[in-house]
């Protein structure tokens, strides 16, 4: 899981790329991700966000794009789970940083940056599902850079193989099932799921950013994992 | 009813959303009731389980997307304050209603222009308008005993004597103001030397530097002819200001090069003839040789290439 890309203090003005200390601890469990966001780390990056924010405002790009480093893996590793699809995942990366940077002028700090930002990318996501579904291409199966096929949840197992191959081929597996299970899911309960669960966000933050309520998302988010669970279990 | 209660918030128990009492009242359940207990060990071990397939994205994809992104925002205008006016006009509104000491004051200050524009235009017709004050227009503590309203452009400061009931005000205005004097009197020059350098009626200027032309001996005077004969758009200003300078080419070095620079590079071929003209008495000055002979070789006016032909040719030999 990924870990705090938000808690970096970077003064304005020094414009290089943040030290990401935690990220690279390789914490697994989701529901520390939001613990680990101190409140006084927080606090204090969202003040230098402000500045960032000021400045990419008045045209100096550099600030953007140290905004992009505090924001753009998350929101990758989002647009990658949902779409299912490195092209797919890097076009709508690439999309929801661009509207932001068109559209900055008017952020009006009426909610923070990273619901902002996350706000555009969840409808570009939702959009993204909803074609999608239409289209009825709701296999697990996704198609990489190159045009190999590989399980999306497969890849995901791999990255952390170890030295036992038969756990290996357990998870991967496991990775198969949770994918196909995922997709039973409606657009909107996959999203409040993958935000909640992989990305440790409060459901008040969830409702924000999906313009609803906390209790929508709250039922949303039960009625979710009450699909996945008999999902999970059947496939058993 | 309580164990119901409790399984349907047991997942939010596991992702940490309960308020304090809510999730007292749920620790409190499972530690009596074992069905309940099991229901949260099978919740931790699907919560568990999914997040077993966590993935991040592959660094190369990260670092491939940030490159893209980076290109594209090199042809990519960001979206500023103009465009949001452009394409937002409810911005506008918002902005306005959001900041009502804002929209009073925009308020009154198009009123109080528009009342002023119409007093002005009054008391010209009265034919009464002029004031006869301190000259300087800037910012500063003019000494007007009664400021009038409409001419008041901005305020800039107020400040309170401490312990009294003095207030010094700072204040910019656009009066029309009247200055009266000799040719002597130094607020009169300053005035005379401001019009001759920022006035964007030439007509003004002519007169300005014509006047100046008078008291040349002033260094000050001398520095704004110079700057009219180097700057100034309208020939007319330029020549007068050659005209005015005349006396200074002998004894002052600077003019003497300011006259040769309007000579080789002016665009008007009068005021090149009227610099040579200036310029002849000293011809046996090394840098006034030089110039001439430079435009008596390759000088594409005819008649400044002739003259400057003959000037040198009636030049006695140098050892």
């Amino acid at each position: 899981m990924p870990a705090d890309s938000y808690a970096v203090a970077i003064p304005v003005g020094e414009i290089s790329r943040p030290k990401r200390a935690a990220q690279d601890s390789g914490n697994q469990n989701p529901t520390l991700y939001w613990n680990m966001r101190g409140s006084l780390a927080a606090q204090s990056n969202r003040i230098d966000d402000t500045s960032l924010i000021r400045e990419a405002q008045q045209g100096n790009r550099a600030a953007f794009e140290v905004l992009v480093r505090h924001y753009d893996q998350p929101v990758l590793r989002l647009a990658l789970h949902l779409t299912g699809s490195e092209s797919d995942a890097q076009d709508v990366y690439q999309e929801a940083f661009l509207k932001a940077y068109k559209n900055l002028g008017s952020f009006r700090f009426e909610c923070s940056f990273y619901t902002w930002i996350y706000r555009i990318v969840t409808n570009l996501c939702l959009d993204h599902l909803r074609k999608r579904n239409v289209r009825k291409e709701e296999a697990p199966v996704a198609v990489d850079a190159s045009g190999e096929e590989y399980s999306r949840l497969e890849q995901f197992a791999d990255a952390r193989s170890g030295a036992n191959p038969e756990r290996d081929l357990m998870r991967r597996e496991l990775g198969r099932k949770i994918g196909a299970a995922l997709t039973r899911l409606t657009p909107r309960e996959r999203m409040v799921f993958e935000l909640k669960h992989y990305h440790g966000l409060k459901l008040r933050t969830v409702g924000e950013m999906l313009n609803t309520t906390e209790e929508t998302a709250k039922n949303t988010l039960f009625r979710a994992t009450q699909k996945l669970r008999s999902a999970l279990a059947e496939m058993r | 009813m309580k164990c119901d209660w409790v399984r349907q918030n047991i997942l939010f128990y596991v992702y940490n959303e309960l308020e304090d009492d809510a999730r007292y009242e749920v620790e409190q359940h499972l530690g009596r009731c074992p069905e309940c207990a099991t229901e949260l060990k099978a919740t931790r071990k699907f919560h568990a389980t999914l997040s077993e397939t966590v993935a991040e994205p592959a660094p190369n994809l990260l670092a491939s997307s940030r490159m893209r992104l980076q290109e594209a925002l090199e042809t990519t205008q960001p979206g500023g304050f103009w465009q949001r006016l452009m394409f937002e006009p409810g911005a506008w509104l918002r902005q306005i209603r959001m900041a009502p000491a804002l929209a009073a004051a925009i308020f009154i200050v198009g009123f109080g222009g528009g009342i002023g524009a119409t007093y002005n235009f009054l008391s010209a017709r009265g034919g009464n308008a002029a004031v006869t004050g301190s000259v300087d227009t800037g910012s500063g503590n003019l000494p007007l005993t009664q400021p009038v309203e409409s001419s008041i452009a901005g305020i800039r400061s107020v400040t309170q004597e401490p312990g009294s009931n003095q207030v010094s005000i700072k204040y910019d205005t656009v009066l029309t103001q009247e200055a009266q004097g000799s040719l002597n009197d130094q607020r009169i020059q300053q005035l005379l030397l401001f019009a001759a350098r920022n006035n964007y009626n030439s007509g003004v200027r002519m007169d300005s530097v014509d006047l100046l032309t008078q008291a040349p001996d002033d260094t000050r005077v001398r520095e704004a002819l110079m700057y009219a004969l180097q700057n100034d758009t309208n020939p007319g200003v330029r020549l007068k200001a050659l005209d005015g300078l005349s006396s200074f080419v002998r004894q002052d070095a600077r003019v003497r090069d300011g006259v040769l620079r309007a000579l080789i590079s002016d665009t008007n071929s009068g005021v090149r003839m009227q610099a040579l003209r200036l310029v002849e008495p000293m011809k046996t000055d090394s840098n006034v040789r030089s110039v001439l002979t430079r435009l008596s070789q390759t000088d594409q006016n005819v008649s400044i290439r002739s003259q400057a032909r003959t000037m040198l040719a009636q030049m006695p030999e140098m050892d």
